[in-house]
């Protein structure tokens, strides 16, 4: 057995994770499943546990003239009812599991976990989040694609604690948001597609693009983003084959048990090309 | 007009089921009991060199060979495959061992730190590679469990003098039951007797199946059927090498010891559905006409026998789907592999080989240009005609009302026309599949092999006891066989009791299996009952005799097949998203004819199982073997349907008496899985306009077939 802390404050919580170099385990859905074992037996956790995912500094939303600040604990559950945030991370979240995995999952384990097929994170990337992340006395924040180094790896430090994530506001008129997984529902994605932009009359000012579960962390390019925004939507058409090209080297999937990559990338590319086809139109 | 035992009462396993007071397997407990953990086998094919077991606590044990009284072989059809390994593996997953104790942890650390030493045998992993005789054979000679060839007309004749030959292949893959329950058993050991308690099919199979493990007479074995979550074909034959297992334990180790699964461990090592590779050649004449017709059906059957040359014979026969067709040549065999074990499924045979003749009719039709279905009735069997096993059909077959009735309710042939001006973003379809399933056991196999006998006993209330070995699995006898028992006996339903079969109290009325147990054991019960109403007796015993019109010959497969169809037309309709190749069922519809329905809402709940089990088989349920080793292995990896993913069907019954079924009842259970996925996949085929040939239909699958190969 391993002993199990339930802290009254995020101080203590930071305070008791700097002394025991424990395991964070906020909504569960991802660790109950990861150290599970089989035939009912009790899920293997091998060093101390703080529970974390009833702190309240940890589950508050706040919006400001500037940006939205999201408590790490906040449930998919909270994301979706709270008005202030995102249409499109709302979109994405809505397709995340089912309701009751909604109602303990949270955004921070989500990002935490980062595992390839983690699904707020193309959002998230695509809305140019950052986290903060505390320590005993200290903060430090960071933006998402530099948190997180790889499939299920991040620069988090073992008394380090993921607290809040802030999305700077930005305004876009057009999205598309594309999971697919392998089912309707309560699915894990093989691909995931988010595309966002601002069309002023026939220019597009603002475009974000970003890819899920296709390559061992997110793909965006604001390189690629920068060579669309500002231009005439007209240009933009004919610059399509260029831009597929050049995502087409970003993008590296693997064949899995779900899928496999000659369909994770013509599928990735398909939905890029259907966006600004489609509906940048 | 409808029968009025067809009216709908309320299923009697409700309340407890969805109320959770139901018990099963893993809620009982009995004193003393130890659990049971399986040491399975890593490797596909390998010799075991050695077993090394850590030093047991007190307390605890391991379970193997040497364990077994009596034969360590399972009882089947042909016997080859052992409760535990001896000295050989064949599979990933087969069973070496057992750990056995009072503590899960404990028994959990004995079989991980169990080591066992594997010499590799070269191994074969495909149909293909069992044909390769550079790979030495895992079964007799040649790796053939079964091999089999019908014929009606001459075929030969047919071919030479056709003016052109239209050939194609199909291959389906695996699909796993995931009943809700997953295996389990108890055995024990009280009196010189062993008891099994367990979730399963068929009390029997397993009773004698312990008869040959433990070498002993059948009185001192007794076999209780639990409360079963599901079943699907998958607790045919399984259950009977875990019963094994448990009975040896509580042998050994003289305390009750009960073996439940986990999903992985189900998944894992449980029998599958048959992998199927099919071609069929059609020779037409100068008008395209269809003169005749070569089958070639290639199974794999994983690594033991089990059920598989039946569920070949199953395929055979219906072969030719529900279309007379002359001058046919059908072969078919099963090969051994280093796979998992094939074995019984919803349907067992039949769904490979429906898939296989309703798709190639389809493309046959576009070669001709003709609408699917306009080729399809040219050639549907009707009353009189003969079977691809040169049988009659005696009955009156009602497919041209039902496929009039289909028509009607979804617009096929409207939505056929305008789908035809689509564009390229806007992929619909629609297919109609046309099928048919032979009621019960084979040709004479009830006769022969079954021999069921049923039993009705007044009890000293004033009540009825049905003595039958069927189990309800989910598929309603409970309610279904007491409503024939109380119906014709004129007492309420209440009034009838049908405990949990046990080998002790019932008679062997044949396993719960091949659709069988409402025709077959329902209408024994029927006329058990008559014979209590007018006879005045307290028990009655009524046993098997065969309809007098059945002819077979089993060594020569001609004749009657089976005892009679039941048939069925499915359409579905599906759009694809042009991006993604992800297909949405639209609609879904069906017409059925089951004879007399018992039940019109448990009908009704097997038709809309059968049709989310066969759109599952046909979408989202991939299940692939690489180098003997599953690649799916949990609910997360294999897919199922949940509730938005299909929607509901509207479904339709057309009545047909049936003179030896209860009230005129046919088999229900797996004819509504049978017509779904080639439905589905004309559908496909319909919005995209490339044919399909394999199972399941993908996206990523669709991707390759619209984008050519890469």
């Amino acid at each position: 057995m391993v002993d199990t802390f339930k802290p009254q404050s995020l101080q203590e919580a930071v305070d008791v994770l700097s002394d025991k170099g424990a395991i964070l385990f906020a909504g569960g859905t991802d660790l109950m499943v990861q150290r599970r074992r089989r035939g009912g037996l009790i899920p293997d956790f091998d060093r101390p546990v703080i529970l974390i995912g009833h702190l309240k500094e940890l589950k508050e939303i706040s919006n400001s003239t500037r940006e939205i600040r999201i408590g790490s604990c906040c449930t998919y559950t909270a994301l979706l009812s709270h008005k202030a945030v995102p249409e499109i991370l709302k979109t994405c979240v809505s397709q995340i599991a089912s309701p009751g995995i909604r109602n303990r999952g949270t955004i921070g384990g989500n990002i935490c976990n980062a595992s390839p097929a983690g699904d707020t994170l193309p959002v998230l990337y695509a809305l140019d989040a950052s986290v903060i992340l505390a320590r005993d006395n200290k903060e430090r924040v960071l933006p998402i694609e530099k948190f997180i180094k790889g499939p299920g790896t991040t620069v988090l430090e073992a008394d380090e604690l993921l607290t809040r994530i802030i999305i700077p506001h930005s305004s876009f008129n057009k999205f598309f948001y594309k999971k697919v997984g392998t089912r309707a529902y309560n699915a894990l994605s093989k691909i995931s597609f988010t595309g966002l932009a601002l069309k002023k009359l026939r220019a597009v000012e603002d475009v974000r693009i970003a890819f899920g579960a296709v390559s061992p962390t997110v793909v965006r390019s604001k390189d690629i983003e920068a060579q669309i925004r500002g231009k005439d939507i007209d240009a933009i058409q004919k610059m399509i084959p260029e831009i597929l090209s050049h995502y087409s080297k970003l993008i590296d999937p693997i064949s899995d048990q779900r899928s496999n990559r000659r369909y994770r990338k013509t599928v990735s590319l398909n939905l890029l090309n259907s966006f600004l086809k489609n509906y940048m139109l | 007009m409808k029968n009025k035992i067809s009216s709908s009462v309320s299923r009697i396993d409700t309340p407890e089921k969805t109320g959770g007071k139901a018990s099963y397997i893993a809620d009982i407990k009995l004193e003393g009991m130890l659990h049971a953990k399986t040491l399975r086998s890593e490797r596909a094919r390998a010799r075991i060199k050695a077993i090394n077991c850590p030093n047991l606590p007190e307390g605890y044990f391991i379970i193997d060979r040497q364990d077994i009284p009596g034969k360590n072989s399972v009882k089947m059809l042909i016997d080859d495959q052992p409760f535990f390994a001896d000295g050989i593996v064949n599979y990933i997953g087969e069973p070496i061992l057992l750990a056995v104790g009072p503590e899960k942890e404990t028994v959990n650390w004995i079989i991980e730190n169990t080591e066992v030493e594997y010499e590799d045998i070269l191994p074969i992993f495909s149909v293909d590679e069992a044909k390769d005789p550079a790979k030495p054979p895992i079964f007799q000679k040649n790796n053939i469990f079964a091999e089999y060839e019908i014929r009606k007309g001459n075929p030969e004749k047919a071919f030479e003098g056709s003016h052109r030959v239209f050939e194609k292949e199909y291959r389906t893959g695996y699909q796993e039951h995931i009943y809700l329950e997953p295996q389990g058993v108890i055995g024990t050991y009280d009196d010189g007797r062993v008891t099994v308690y367990g979730s399963m099919q068929c009390p029997y199979y397993v009773k004698t199946a312990l008869i040959h493990g433990l070498g002993w007479n059948e009185d001192m074995i007794r076999v209780v059927q639990t409360t079963t979550g599901g079943a699907f074909g998958g607790k045919e034959d399984y259950p009977s090498i875990i019963a094994g297992h448990a009975v040896f334990a509580a042998l050994k180790t003289n305390r009750p010891v009960r073996l439940v699964f986990d999903r992985a461990e189900d998944i894992q090592s449980t029998t599958k559905r048959h992998p199927s590779i099919i071609k069929i050649k059609t020779a037409l004449d100068s008008k395209g006409t269809i003169i005749g017709m070569n089958v070639d059906i290639t199974l794999d059957g994983g690594a033991y026998c089990g059920l598989s040359p039946v569920v070949l014979q199953r395929a055979m026969f219906v072969s030719t789907g529900a279309y007379n067709i002359p001058n046919v040549l059908v072969r078919g065999k099963v090969l051994a592999t280093n796979n998992v074990p094939s074995g019984a499924f919803r349907g067992f045979g039949a769904p490979q080989a429906i898939f296989a003749i309703e798709m190639h009719l389809n493309s046959l039709a576009e070669n001709l240009k003709m609408d699917p279905l306009d080729l399809k009735k040219k050639y549907l069997l009707k009353k009189g005609d003969p079977t691809v096993t040169g049988g009659k059909l005696r009955e009156d077959v009602k497919m041209p009302r039902m496929i009039s009735l289909l028509e009607d309710i979804s617009g096929y042939r409207k939505k056929k026309a305008s789908f035809h001006k689509k564009n390229a973003r806007d992929l619909r379809g629609i297919g109609i599949s046309l099928f048919l399933h032979g009621c019960a056991f084979t040709g004479s196999g009830e006769r022969d092999k079954i021999k069921a006998k049923v039993k009705l006993r007044k009890e000293d209330d004033g009540k009825v006891s049905i003595l039958v070995s069927n189990v309800d699995m989910g598929q309603g006898p409970q309610t279904t066989l007491r409503k024939i028992v109380s119906k014709i006996l004129g007492i309420p339903f209440s009034q009838v009791l049908y405990d949990n079969p046990d080998t002790d109290r019932v008679p062997d009325s044949g396993p719960t299996v091949a659709s069988r147990t409402v025709m077959i054991v329902g209408y024994l019960l029927s006329r058990a009952a008559e014979k209590l109403k007018t006879e005045g007796k307290t028990e009655v015993t009524e046993e098997y005799i065969q309809p007098p019109y059945i002819e077979w010959d089993q060594e020569n497969f001609i004749g009657d097949a089976y005892p009679v169809y039941s048939w069925g037309a499915n359409a579905v309709e599906v759009s694809i998203d042009p991006d993604t190749y992800e297909i949405k069922v639209e609609s879904v519809w069906g017409v059925y004819d089951v004879g007399t329905p018992i039940d019109e809402q448990i009908v009704y709940g097997q038709i809309e199982g059968g049709i989310s089990q066969g759109l599952g088989y046909a979408t989202i349920e991939v299940m692939e073997s690489r180098e003997g080793g599953l690649m799916q292995r949990s609910m997360t990896d294999y897919i199922i349907a949940s509730s938005v993913d299909f929607p509901g069907a509207e479904k339709r019954l057309i009545e047909n008496y049936y003179d030896y079924g209860p009230f005129g009842a046919k088999c229900a259970g797996e004819l509504p899985f049978v017509g779904v996925a080639p439905a589905l996949a004309a559908a496909v085929q319909n919005a995209i306009g490339v044919p399909i040939e394999k199972l399941p239909v993908t996206p990523e699958y669709l991707l390759e077939a619209a984008e050519g190969g890469n």
